[in-house]
């Protein structure tokens, strides 16, 4: 479903940079993450390093955004893979605020086990704030799961979750990097699960 | 009857303007008749009618230039009568009247001539002339008041008040053929006009043991005008002065937002993962974006002094500062104000008798 949702994001970006008027920027993105999974008394944690990627298609106030990412992340005793992603679709209310809305999912690939994804319909908020214009920018965002699920068990799901960094802009190059802190926790009250992600983000992209 | 009445109204009219043109015409002709018994050398007849002309006031006397010469002729007379004090007496009189009169050397004999200039030299006396009616600007402009002198000789003229107290002395010296006295319109103190009120020019002439044989007293009336003052320039505007030294305002806009992402970053775990111990990872993105928000804080060098700006507030407060300074002046020229002078007639004090 994933890998669907970013073959239709790419063609479309495609399309979108073929007709004037669209601004359309690729990222690939790499950094350590945390996760810690409560259940009942039962704790554990575990890390690792997540490679993604994203496309960003933006027309006037209309913003399209796709992030992907997978990795692994383990401890001593367990290893999971991890893939994670979103599909939004945003508009620009002031230059330096955003508002977006779409899907966000997570899952966790355990070896003998069936997949466990948290899905959310999240709304999210993005602020942006200039340090050096056109160069240096800090930006934090903050999103709310609407509506959401957990798989396994199957189960009602809220959660949210906030990412805040710094992005850089190469001058006279359409190179840009950005380094990020993200922290999104997943809640399945009914059955006393808690899921919260953390990770460190360095990403590099370039806009066409 | 109405023909009769008017007639009776044009005798009475006649009758009653008859003798006043009698009168009017009566100066000039006693005169002529006195200079021509002196021509005659009736020489008692001539001082009698002489003495008639002059004598004789209203609107049929003698002018001034008629009173003249009839002393003039009075004089002469006397002198060759032999009445030596009577003819000095005359001769003073006239000298008095008018120190420029000069007797005509080919009418009079040159023992009158001679008489009337040892006369003279012993007479000091001066008249003034002032215009009646004037306006000067006290400090910059003056009032002149030209005087004439019948012979060479001392004067010492001040300004007094009404009570006789003297404000200035505007000369102390000789004086020839004519001076010309000036009042610049400012008081003792020399920065100030007089208050309105009456004054007099005080001009006395001095003998050669300099006492005063002579005072000419010209009166004056001084009003002050009505002072409109300049208003003062504005200074400069806020807005069109530049800062002078780099503002604050630009560096905390360029560090807020990265300190509001690095409290973010601090906080939020908290607010998003409640009950969760987040890791020391996020101080590494939360410190990195501090320190941006520190460079570029910085970076707009707040606080730091712009010398173009400062010279361009420089030069518009310099021409604020000229601007004021005259507007300053001129309202002091302008405090000072327009003094109005009118002078009266000249009144001639004589301590001595003639």
């Amino acid at each position: 479903m994933t890998r669907a949702v970013v073959l239709v994001f790419l063609v479309v970006t495609s399309t979108a940079q073929a007709q004037s008027g669209w601004k359309v920027s690729f990222g690939v993105s790499g950094g350590p993450e945390i996760a810690r999974w409560r259940f009942g008394t039962t704790r554990e944690r575990v890390s690792g390093l997540v490679l993604g990627g994203e496309a960003v298609a933006a027309r006037g106030h209309l913003v399209a955004r796709l992030r992907y990412g997978q990795g692994r992340v383990t401890n001593d005793t367990a290893g999971r893979d991890v893939a994670e992603g979103e599909a939004l679709l945003g508009y620009k209310a002031r230059p330096w605020l955003t508002v977006w809305v779409g899907p966000h999912a997570r899952t966790f690939v355990v070896p003998g086990q069936s997949d466990r994804r948290w899905l959310f319909w999240s709304g999210r908020v993005s602020a942006r704030g200039t340090l050096f214009p056109g160069r240096v920018e800090s930006f934090v965002d903050l999103w709310q799961g609407v509506t959401g699920s957990l798989n396994r068990p199957a189960e009602s799901a809220s959660g949210g979750g906030a990412e805040a960094g710094l992005v850089v802009r190469l001058a006279r190059h359409p190179v840009w990097g950005r380094l990020a802190y993200r922290i999104e926790q997943g809640r399945a009250t009914a059955v006393g699960r808690r899921e919260t992600v953390e990770a460190v983000t360095l990403t590099v992209g370039f806009d066409r | 009857m109405t023909r009769a009445l008017g007639l009776c109204f044009m005798l009475l009219a006649g009758a009653a303007a008859a003798p006043r043109t009698a009168a009017a015409q009566a100066a000039a002709p006693v005169l002529a008749q006195g200079v021509r018994a002196y021509d005659d050398l009736d020489l008692d007849g001539a001082a009698g009618l002489i003495r008639r002309a002059l004598s004789m006031q209203g609107t049929g006397a003698l002018t001034p230039a008629e009173g003249d010469r009839a002393l003039m002729y009075l004089a002469a007379t006397e002198l060759l009568r032999d009445h030596a004090d009577s003819a000095r007496a005359v001769a003073r009189r006239l000298i008095v009247a008018n120190p420029r009169f000069r007797p005509d050397e080919l009418v009079f004999p040159p023992q009158v001539l001679t008489f009337y200039e040892g006369v003279r030299r012993a007479t000091p006396a001066v008249i003034g002339r002032a215009p009646a009616d004037t306006a000067i600007r006290p400090g910059t402009e003056a009032l002149t008041v030209r005087l004439y002198a019948s012979t060479f000789h001392d004067v010492t003229a001040t300004l007094a008040r009404d009570d006789g107290r003297v404000l200035r002395t505007l000369y102390s010296g000789p004086v020839g053929d004519s001076l010309d006295l000036h009042w610049n319109g400012l008081d003792s103190s020399g920065t100030a006009p007089p208050p309105n009120g009456r004054y007099a020019i005080t001009v006395t002439s001095l003998d050669r043991q300099r006492r005063a044989v002579r005072i000419l007293r010209v009166p004056l009336e001084v009003t002050q005008g009505r002072v409109d003052t300049l208003p003062h320039p504005a200074p400069p505007a806020d807005s069109l002065l530049l800062p002078e030294r780099q503002p604050m305002g630009p560096g905390l806009r360029a560090f807020a937002p990265a300190a509001l992402a690095g409290v973010a970053i601090v906080v939020l775990p908290g607010v998003v993962a409640n009950g969760e111990d987040a890791s020391g990872a996020r101080f590494v993105v939360g410190g990195t974006v501090t320190v941006a928000g520190l460079v570029a804080f910085f970076s707009h060098h707040p606080g730091r002094s712009i010398p173009a700006n400062a010279a361009h507030n420089r030069t518009l407060r310099d021409a604020w500062r000229r601007e004021d300074a005259d507007v300053a002046r001129r309202n002091a020229e302008r405090a000072r104000g327009m003094l109005g002078i009118r002078a009266g007639t000249p009144v001639l004090l004589t301590p001595e008798a003639p």
